[in-house]
């Protein structure tokens, strides 16, 4: 349909000398039409919502009330002693309900709407991308947290020229919120999508409080120990963990978000290679930090190597198991975006869709992780400095990545049991992960107790199995070097014979692009 | 392999039918009876169609096509599989198997491509709390990537077309059930689609709004959009429809336009008979007629389905008067759409 030309012409005609206010107003929209359309839309709804307009007035007044209210309790010492940290610890609170809690429960309560209302069908078969729209709502949440932010940033201001609270603890105070607010958010976009039924709403809403509520509390005990104990932490080991934790929760946002877009993604799309992107940028980062703690600590070097590793290898297992409970259907339009060039085929496959290709993945990462641990531990067992590393480190790894790799295996089994005459989500991977994991270590330990009439008995090569009972084992110190060996090969080839069997899912080949999407690529320039 | 073993995935791998679902005798019958379109101007293309909710066969082998420009109005009781196909075909569901094409794009494979090409409306609203009717377009405008003067410009000629530029600044939670119809339509219209898909977009409107909705639908496809409405309200189906299918249980019971359907039935008419004298005498000795079914006797009235052609309802007449009977008037009705309807549909729910 054609729009008639009058009709065309006066909307938004250009005067010849048009005056330098509407020039901005032009400008202006110019600006907003290269914003997200989402966030302009829930901007608007959010600015005449009732929720957004009772909480910036309850959060004004509070912060008014608890200044004159914290101020005349302290008079006269104001005049006299260092008074802001009672000040701050108030105007924390006022501000951390809205970002902590307000403002994620409705980011979540928003794609919960879209989903309840039909809403988000509708915008599924525009031309938004799920990745705009989840950004979009992450947008309009932290447009929000601003206007909060500013709202009470004079309040803050001048609980710091009452004396007590030093700049860079204040700084690190509202950028800890700030973080916690953003991942916060960003979490509860994750779990919005995740259940369709009705019960399974009720209990995800649940969950959200639940990890809302917990973490309001664990950042207002860190918050107000900073404020009122000051920093304990040296300069380095601060800076370090301030990076850290910026780059992890850089890399989680970035895979949780992915994984949220990959929810409102259509079944016929390719919804896994973004994840595996963002995994792999996991690892990369899990390496980058862990050569950081080596070249910056000694001793306390260690103990972050193996919160990493303990954290990495639980990462890998969860989500290996879901890339492993994968559909095994690599549809025509995923096939049409495979890499076709044999350089491009031998490094790119591991991300595209599919199970095996995912246990590949995983299980490359699992073990290049192991590897990297290995070798990051031998050179501090080498530095002169560390005579107190730990020696079981390596069959520890070695174990678990064997493990890791055989629990996959199994993973990718069972689900393509189920796959018969089911169609899974790929969480069912992850239940089916727990159910191999506490069989394996259960079954071997209850047959073990009946057999020694239900008392106590020692480690034996028959608990090889139990993953928990052999892992402590190594870790105590005890030297089980045959298990390891048992362990480590079943996991190989496990691997092997769970590849080799699909050569052909393993190795999809590229398909040509029909002539009608050629066509009208090149006309529409996509 | 049996059809409950289809899945998704049959659809997904291409979509293309093998030869091995023809191994169910069902499937064989209605690959026969359905034809499969393959035309240069053909719009929109269902090429055998499935969708299974486990045992429930939503959409079973539904094949056909629609032109551009024209509108299909598609029928059939609750449960019998339209908004299923309509999903499917508006990308927001999968076929278990077969494909549907618009403009020649597959659903299943290039839905971007497709969803440029459609407007889909629904059976629910879909509206947003705190926004009102030009804040609701702006933003649906918006995602379909429509910028600066085009977007005021579709936006103004989209409030002026349907009817809503009146209430452009007012909210959409104090709109009537009609005003919020059109605002939909109005959505589904907003990036200038050649394909729309109105999802029973008459129900629970007033009559006017009704008239207002068909000759808003009868503008658009002389405008050269491709129609595809279904809806309960077969009078105005019929009226504004240049084709129509009838779908039940998931299968398409008849296709064409209303005509051509009406004269496939139109040897299965209703007679009326007035007889002057003994009626009952004549209602017995008709019923023993073939070709004779239901009959009822109301007073002189004697009132019966016929099956059979013009010359078999003259040679009654005949018949009766030269029995004795006196024959006073004889009318045949013409089968509407609703007849027709009934008369196909079997009136069985999943």
């Amino acid at each position: 349909m054609t729009i008639p030309a009058t009709q065309a012409e006066d909307v938004g005609a250009v005067p010849q000398q048009s005056h330098w206010l509407d020039r901005i107003d032009r400008a202006c929209e110019r600006i907003g039409d290269s914003l997200n359309p989402i966030l302009v839309k829930e901007t608007r709804q959010a600015l005449k919502s009732r929720q957004f307009v009772t909480t910036f007035s309850v959060l004004l007044f509070a912060a008014l009330g608890w200044t004159v209210v914290g101020s005349l309790s302290l008079m006269p010492q104001i005049y006299t002693s260092p008074s802001a940290p009672r000040l701050l610890i108030g105007y924390y609170i006022v501000l951390a309900i809205p970002m902590l809690l307000v403002v994620p429960l409705a980011a979540y309560r928003s794609l919960e709407g879209e989903i309840d209302d039909g809403t988000l069908e509708l915008l599924s078969i525009s031309t938004l991308s799920p990745w705009q729209i989840v950004l979009g709502k992450l947008a309009s949440a932290m447009l929000q947290m601003v206007l909060y932010y500013v709202a009470l940033f004079p309040c803050v201001a001048y609980a710091y020229t009452l004396r007590g609270v030093d700049l860079p603890t204040t700084l690190l105070i509202m950028a800890l919120l700030i973080a916690a607010a953003v991942m916060l958010t960003i979490l509860s976009l994750f779990f919005a999508p995740l259940a369709r039924s009705r019960t399974g709403r009720i209990s995800t809403l649940l969950a959200v409080m639940l990890v809302l509520l917990l973490s309001e509390w664990g950042l207002a005990f860190l918050v107000v120990n900073l404020i009122l104990f000051g920093n304990p932490l040296s300069t380095g080991m601060m800076f370090y963990i301030v990076t850290s934790a910026l780059v992890f929760a850089l890399s989680i946002g970035h895979l949780l978000l992915t994984a949220t877009a990959a929810q409102l993604t259509p079944e016929s799309e390719n919804r896994s290679t973004h994840l595996r992107v963002s995994m792999l940028l996991f690892s990369t980062v899990v390496v980058g930090l862990g050569a950081l703690a080596i070249q910056m600590f000694d001793r306390a070097a260690v103990d972050i190597l193996l919160i990493y590793g303990i954290v990495a290898g639980v990462f890998w297992l969860i989500c290996g198991s879901m890339i492993a409970a994968e559909r095994e259907v690599v549809t025509p339009r995923v096939r049409r975006e495979l890499p076709s060039s044999l350089f491009a085929r031998c490094l790119l496959t591991w991300l595209t869709p599919g199970p095996v290709t995912g246990l590949v993945f995983a299980v490359v990462n699992v073990v290049a992780l192991a590897m990297a641990g290995r070798i990051a531990f031998r050179y501090l067992f080498d530095q002169a400095a560390t005579p107190a590393i730990p020696n079981p480190v390596n069959p520890l790894v070695m174990a678990f990545a064997g493990y890791a790799v055989v629990f996959l295996v199994s993973v990718r089994l069972v689900i393509g049991g189920i796959r018969i005459n089911n169609n899974p989500r790929v969480e069912v991977g992850l239940a089916a992960l727990i159910a191999v994991a506490v069989v394996s270590a259960l079954v071997p330990y209850s047959l073990g107790l009946h057999f020694n009439d239900y008392r106590e008995y020692s480690y034996s090569g028959w608990q090889i199995s139990n993953w928990a009972w052999t892992l402590l084992e190594i870790f105590r110190g005890r030297n089980l070097e045959r298990e390891v060996l048992v362990v480590a090969f079943t996991g190989l080839f496990a691997f092997l014979g769970c590849v080799l069997a699909t050569p052909h899912v393993v190795l999809p080949r590229r398909t040509a692009t029909p002539l009608r999407v050629k066509r009208e690529r090149a006309e529409t320039g996509t | 392999m049996s059809q409950e073993k289809f899945s998704k995935s049959d659809a997904l791998m291409g979509g293309e039918p093998s030869a091995e679902p023809l191994q169910d005798d069902s499937l064989l019958r209605s690959a026969v009876t359905n034809r499969v379109h393959v035309a240069e101007d053909d719009c929109i293309e269902m090429r055998r169609l499935h969708r299974f909710f486990g045992e429930t066969r939503a959409v079973d082998d539904v094949s056909f096509s629609v032109k551009r420009g024209h509108v299909f109005g598609y029928i059939g009781p609750n449960g019998a599989g339209k908004t299923t196909s309509m999903r499917i075909l508006a990308t927001l569901d999968l076929p278990s198997y077969g494909d549907a094409l618009v403009d020649g794009f597959s659903v299943v494979n290039d839905p971007e491509y497709v969803r440029r090409r459609l407007g889909f409306m629904p059976d629910a609203f879909g509206t947003y709390r705190d926004v009102n009717c030009q804040e609701y377009l702006d933003f649906f405008a918006r995602a379909y990537g429509l910028v600066g003067r085009e977007r005021n410009a579709r936006l103004k000629w989209v409030l002026h077309f349907t009817g809503t530029k009146g209430m452009a600044e007012k909210p959409i939670r104090g709109l009537s059930k009609g005003m919020k119809q059109r605002l939909c339509l109005g959505r589904a219209l907003i990036h200038d689609p050649t394909v729309m898909i109105l999802d029973e977009p008459a129900a629970g409107l007033d009559p006017r709004a009704r008239i207002d909705l068909r000759r808003m639908i009868r503008e658009l496809a002389d405008r050269g959009k491709t129609v595809l409405i279904s809806s309960h309200i077969l009078t105005e189906l019929a009226e504004m429809c240049d084709t129509v299918g009838i779908i039940e249980q998931g299968r398409l019971l008849a296709t064409g336009s209303v005509e051509e359907i009406q004269h496939e039935q139109a040897t299965h008419r209703e007679l009326t008979i007035r007889i002057l004298n003994d009626t009952n005498q004549a209602a017995q000795e008709l019923q023993a007629r073939p070709g004779v079914q239901q009959l009822i006797v109301d007073g002189q009235l004697i009132r019966f389905e016929f099956e059979g052609e013009v010359e078999d309802q003259a040679a009654i007449v005949a018949w009766l008067v030269s029995r004795g009977f006196d024959v006073a008037e004889v009318s045949s009705h013409k089968k509407s759409l609703e007849d027709v309807f009934l008369h196909v549909t079997e009136g069985l729910v999943q």
